[in-house]
């Protein structure tokens, strides 16, 4: 038998998944757009389309850990964070908006999407409960799966990042 | 017909809350499983609870498990509502006592269908 380079090697005890081999860019978009159309209304569409980099972003995320470890964030402006909780507040949004009202309910959609994201990886995995806040640092690039879209106009970006450092190269 | 919502998230028992109230419901809410089990504590008996997984204090699974410990509580029916949606955990949920499942987002026509299914539409919904 030939020794052809299956990769099976890579994918052995000492190595670990990579998120660009297990989800692709198409699926946390549909899961976004699910999301979206569900509790922040019906017509609410994402659009595709990288925005400039929100002035005052705020992040929600939840942490997933298994298989595959790390976290599945939510980024845009601290304004549409607002606009975003008032339209899942609904009629009971109050007149003025506390600190955690928003990070109830961006922290909401965080979960919703983050569980779906789990799902669709390779488990058991656990999740953990929602945070608000700034967004935890990119570990790995290689590791890392983001969507730029825009809501209303403003740009919101999804990003499904490992938690770990890269792995040493080989010399 | 009663209902108790429980989620840590308000938004998401307005949402909850805002669907079983349209289909007849009268409702309460609790932001955890143990809130919740104070409610049931208290007297309020609902026909039907909907309860999330991920919450701080108490978990949703380890409610449906304190709620089927006690046998007074036997007729009430379990809907876990939640975005964990890995098959293993729903069948963790539903071996601990679960009627139902429904996994977050979800429309309020899949609320109504998996009540329809469990006989539990109050009847100016089912008309
Ligand atoms: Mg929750």
């Amino acid at each position: 038998m030939t020794a052809t380079d299956t990769g099976e090697r890579r994918r052995g005890s000492d190595a670990r998944p990579l998120i660009t081999d297990l989800i692709d860019e198409a699926t946390v978009e549909s899961i976004a757009q699910e999301a979206w159309v569900a509790l922040v209304g019906e017509d609410e569409i994402l659009v595709p389309l990288p925005g400039d980099a929100p002035v005052d972003p705020v992040s929600s995320w939840v942490d997933v850990v298994g298989p595959w470890t790390g976290s599945i964030v939510l980024t845009t402006g601290r304004r549409t964070a607002e606009e975003l909780s008032r339209a899942l507040l609904r009629e009971a949004s109050p007149e003025v908006l506390e600190e955690e009202d928003v990070v109830d309910a961006f922290g909401e959609i965080a979960n919703v999407v983050g569980g779906n994201v789990k799902a669709a990886l390779p488990g058991p995995s656990g999740l953990s409960l929602p945070e608000v806040g700034e967004a935890p640092a990119v570990r790995n690039p290689g590791d890392l799966c983001r969507i730029d879209v825009l809501w209303r106009g403003e740009p919101v970006s999804i990003s499904v990042q490992g938690a770990l450092p890269p792995l040493p190269t080989a010399p | 017909m009663r209902a108790l919502v429980i989620d840590d998230s308000r938004a998401m028992r307005r949402i909850v809350s805002g669907i079983l109230e349209g289909l007849g419901y009268e409702t309460q809410q609790a932001g955890h499983g143990r809130e919740g089990l104070d409610v049931l504590d208290g007297g309020w008996l609902p026909e039907l609870v909907c309860v999330d997984w991920n919450m701080p204090v108490m978990d949703g699974l380890q409610f449906v498990s304190a709620v089927r410990s006690n046998p007074a509580w036997r007729s009430m029916t379990i809907m876990m509502v939640t975005s964990e949606s890995e098959q293993t955990q729903i069948v963790k949920a539903l071996a601990a006592g679960a009627h139902e499942y429904v996994i977050k987002p979800f429309t309020a026509d899949a609320i109504r269908d998996k009540l329809a299914l469990l006989g539990l539409l109050p009847q100016e919904a089912s008309l």
